[in-house]
């Protein structure tokens, strides 16, 4: 039951970021999970929910999207998908690998209402 | 308005722990976080160690366990400071725990910071406490398919100490097996057989942590994310 810690370290970098732009309430987040990180999407939804009460993203809507792993091999530097229990290089038969994909959880963007009128930011 | 961020999310929890990590860079403290099942021999392993490290190297030993101080009392006699904490429902050690502990702890005073987790394969691998290095115990009792049933605790390891080898004529235990599947995950983990109780391996035990010690100051455990 990670998902409950993942979503409070969420939540804080989402206030502080709608602090940021003066948003008024958080109507919707958008994230990327790694596969590697074993988050299960149902148990994150309710760990959102949870967690946001009370918060300038109580009732947001929260989008998941899982990205597969992706592992480069530290010898011939060949790039492979992993399986969770295994990472060997199908090229070096060897399983020293950099993690280029999956194993992190991307905060994408967030939509908020504003105190002025609509407008893009970006950074 | 729609704001792109694209940011890592870094869980309560790992805050909390780089900080920790801070502190034991500071106090040039090895930490290890010692992950297993429970029974594998954690304890009794560091009962061992603490003492073999003296008089030249002091350690503190900090132990989770759901109830009861009894590892601490086993761990305080040769220890700088053996400290329990006490998790109740919770099947691992969180940052904030170790932190709260730090508070009591000599840690300028110590050259190891050994932390036994709970006794949990699965969750004590997904909360970084600040380590800097982790060491996964597995046990002959427990059986040859644990790598392979928990793959990612053993992906993470940069140690496995193969436990209680004194049992292995008596179990049927197939190391080939497990060095196989460690193979598939970690390439380069170093698998250390030892029995804390006859004796056999505690050398290269030792001489493997003196070293970690010597390069290890400061590391931070594999895949673990840092801001």
């Amino acid at each position: 039951m990670h998902e409950m810690s993942i979503a409070q370290g969420m939540i804080e970098q989402i206030e502080k970021i709608a602090q940021d732009y003066d948003a008024i309430r958080v109507t919707k987040v958008e994230i990327e999970t790694g596969i590697l990180r074993q988050v299960i999407a149902d148990v994150m939804q309710t760990a959102f929910q949870a967690v946001s009460e009370g918060t300038l993203a109580e009732g947001s809507l929260l989008e998941l999207r899982e990205v597969p792993a992706l592992a480069e091999c530290r010898k011939c530097k060949m790039s492979f998908e992993p399986e969770i229990d295994n990472f060997l290089c199908p090229q070096c038969h060897l399983a020293d690998v950099k993690i280029l994909q999956g194993d992190e959880i991307i905060l994408k963007s967030m939509e908020c209402d504003s105190k002025e009128k609509k407008e893009t930011h970006e950074n | 308005m729609k704001i792109n961020v694209v940011k890592r999310v870094l869980n309560a929890n790992d805050l909390v722990a780089q900080d920790n990590r801070k502190k034991f860079k500071q106090a040039q403290v090895l930490a290890v976080n010692f992950i297993s099942s429970p029974g594998s021999g954690k304890t009794t392993l560091l009962e061992k160690t603490i003492q073999k490290l003296l008089p030249d190297e002091k350690s503190i030993a900090l132990v989770g366990d759901l109830q009861t101080t009894r590892d601490a009392e086993r761990l305080a006699p040769g220890a700088l400071q053996a400290t329990q904490i006490n998790t109740g429902m919770s099947c691992h050690l969180y940052a904030n725990q170790v932190a709260d502990a730090l508070k009591t702890l000599p840690l300028a005073k110590a050259d190891y910071l050994f932390i036994e987790n709970v006794g949990n394969m699965v969750c004590p691998g997904e909360f970084d406490l600040g380590e800097n290095l982790k060491v996964v115990l597995l046990s002959i009792p427990e059986g040859d398919d644990k790598v392979a049933k928990y793959p990612t605790i053993f992906r993470a390891a940069d140690l496995v100490l193969i436990t209680k080898i004194d049992l292995m004529g008596a179990l049927s235990f197939d190391l080939k097996r497990i060095q196989d599947d460690l193979a598939k995950l970690n390439a380069n983990v170093p698998l250390i057989q030892l029995s804390s109780l006859k004796g056999d391996g505690m050398v290269p035990w030792i001489q493997w942590l003196k070293a970690q010690r010597r390069k290890g100051i400061g590391a931070q455990a594999k895949f673990v994310t840092e801001e």
